[in-house]
C-alpha cells in the first residue's frame, strides 16, 4: 500500500505531498516530495537529496525540516514496504 | 524531448493559451491549414491539442492527409468516422472513450507545459484482451507496459487492472489500490530514460556491483534466489570484491534477472 505523508495545510494547501510509492526504484530508501509535475527523492539514510534537478533549494527548507523530524515514520513504512531493501540494510554489512 | 505544440483554440482552449503556455495557437481554418503545410523542421514531433474533433475538420481536405511526426490530444470524446478521420490525419490520437484515462484538464496542461513532459504520462488505456497498459507519456509517445510486469513482485495491494487511472501531474499510474511511479515504468522501459536518471544522481555508483544491486532491487530478487550461485557470491560482485564473473555465471544471473547479460551494467 502507497503512503502518503498527512502534510499541515500551509504545506498541503500548495499541493505539496510527500509519498513512499508501493512500486518505485528502491535503491537508496527514500520519500518523494511531489509538487504538481515536479518531485525530489529524499534519502531516509541520510536526509539528503537524491537528484541534480530539479534543484533542491526549490523546496521550501522548513518543509524539508518537518519532514526530517518525521524520519523514524517513513523509515518504519519504508521497511514495511520494501523488506528486502531496509533503510538500515543487515544485508550490506560485511 | 523537445516539441512543437500547437493549440487549437476554442471558447474553452482560449484559457490555456493565457498564462505562457509554450504553443502556437491556432486560431482560424487558414491557421490551422498552414500549420498542416509547414514542412517539419528535422523529426520533432508535432503534437496538436484540440477540444472537439470538428475542430480539426479543415484539415480533412489536405493532401496529402498522412503527417508523419503529427500527433493529436483531444479532450474532448470522439468515435466512429470521426476518429477513423483523425487516426487518417495523425499518427498518435490520444482522446477519451473507449477505455482511454487522460489526466484532468488543469493537470494536463501542467504537464504539457513542462520541459520534462516526456517523463510524464498523460493517460492511458488498459488491454485486458492483450493483459497490457499502454501509457501515454507528455509527447504522446506510448509506452506499453505488461500485465506481468506490475504483477512481477507479488505486490501488496495487488494491481487491479479495471480501476486504471493516471494521477500526481503524470507521476503516478494507479490500479486500485496499487501505485507504481512514472520513474520507475521508464527507467525499466527505457533505456535512454535510464541513462538520464542515472546522470541526475548526485551519488551514483557506475559499478558493475552496484547496478547488479540496483537490477536485483528492482526485480525485487534475493540474494540467496540465484540458482547455482551461492548468496556469498552474489554479495561479494555487490560489493566491488570479486572481479567480473565468469560468462557462464553472468549469463545465469542475467536470466534470473530477466535482461540480456550486457545490460546489467545499464541498470
Amino acid at each position: 500500500m502507497p503512503f502518503t505523508l498527512p502534510l499541515p495545510a500551509e504545506w498541503s494547501d500548495q499541493e505539496w505531498k510527500v509519498k513512499i510509492f508501493g512500486d518505485e526504484r528502491n535503491e537508496e530508501p527514500h520519500a518523494t516530495i511531489i509538487r504538481k509535475a515536479q518531485r525530489w527523492r529524499i534519502s531516509l539514510r541520510t536526509g539528503e537529496f537524491l537528484d541534480r534537478t530539479p534543484p533542491s533549494g526549490d523546496v521550501p527548507a522548513g518543509l524539508v525540516e518537518w519532514i526530517w523530524k518525521r524520519r523514524r515514520t517513513l523509515r518504519n513504512r519504508w521497511n514495511e514496504m520494501y523488506p528486502e531493501n531496509p533503510v538500515f540494510s543487515q544485508e550490506d554489512r560485511p | 524531448m523537445s516539441v512543437n505544440l500547437l493549440l487549437v483554440t476554442d471558447r474553452e482552449m482560449e484559457k490555456w493559451s493565457e498564462g505562457g503556455f509554450p504553443a502556437r495557437t491556432l486560431r482560424s481554418d487558414a491557421d490551422l491549414r498552414e500549420a498542416f503545410h509547414e514542412p517539419a523542421q528535422s523529426r520533432r514531433p508535432v503534437i496538436w491539442i484540440a477540444h472537439h474533433a470538428s475542430q480539426l475538420s479543415p484539415l480533412a481536405d489536405q493532401v496529402p492527409l498522412l503527417r508523419p511526426n503529427h500527433r493529436l490530444l483531444l479532450l474532448g470524446e470522439t468515435k466512429g468516422v470521426e476518429r477513423d478521420l483523425l487516426q487518417v490525419i495523425f499518427r498518435i490520437v490520444v482522446a477519451p472513450g473507449t477505455g482511454m484515462h487522460i489526466l484532468p484538464a488543469e493537470e494536463l496542461r501542467e504537464v504539457l507545459a513542462a520541459p520534462h513532459r516526456d517523463e510524464l504520462f498523460v493517460g492511458g488505456v488498459v488491454d485486458h484482451a492483450n493483459r497490457l497498459v499502454v501509457l501515454f507519456r507528455g509527447t504522446l509517445e506510448p509506452v506499453v507496459v505488461t500485465f506481468g510486469w506490475f504483477e512481477r513482485r507479488n505486490p501488496t495491494p495487488r494491481p487491479d487492472f479495471a480501476n486504471f487511472e493516471v494521477t500526481d501531474y503524470g507521476q503516478t499510474v494507479r490500479l486500485g489500490e496499487y501505485e507504481a511511479t512514472a520513474d520507475v515504468i521508464l527507467y525499466v522501459h527505457d533505456t535512454e530514460y535510464r541513462r538520464r536518471a542515472k546522470e541526475r544522481e548526485l551519488k551514483h555508483d557506475p559499478s558493475f556491483g552496484a547496478a547488479l544491486r540496483r537490477l536485483r532491487l528492482l526485480r525485487a530478487v534475493r540474494r540467496d534466489d540465484f540458482p547455482g550461485i551461492s548468496e556469498k557470491q552474489i554479495a561479494r560482485l555487490e560489493r566491488g570484491e570479486s572481479t567480473r564473473p565468469h560468462p557462464r555465471t553472468l549469463a545465469s544471473i542475467a536470466e534470473r534477472l530477466g535482461v540480456d547479460p550486457a545490460e546489467i551494467e545499464t541498470y
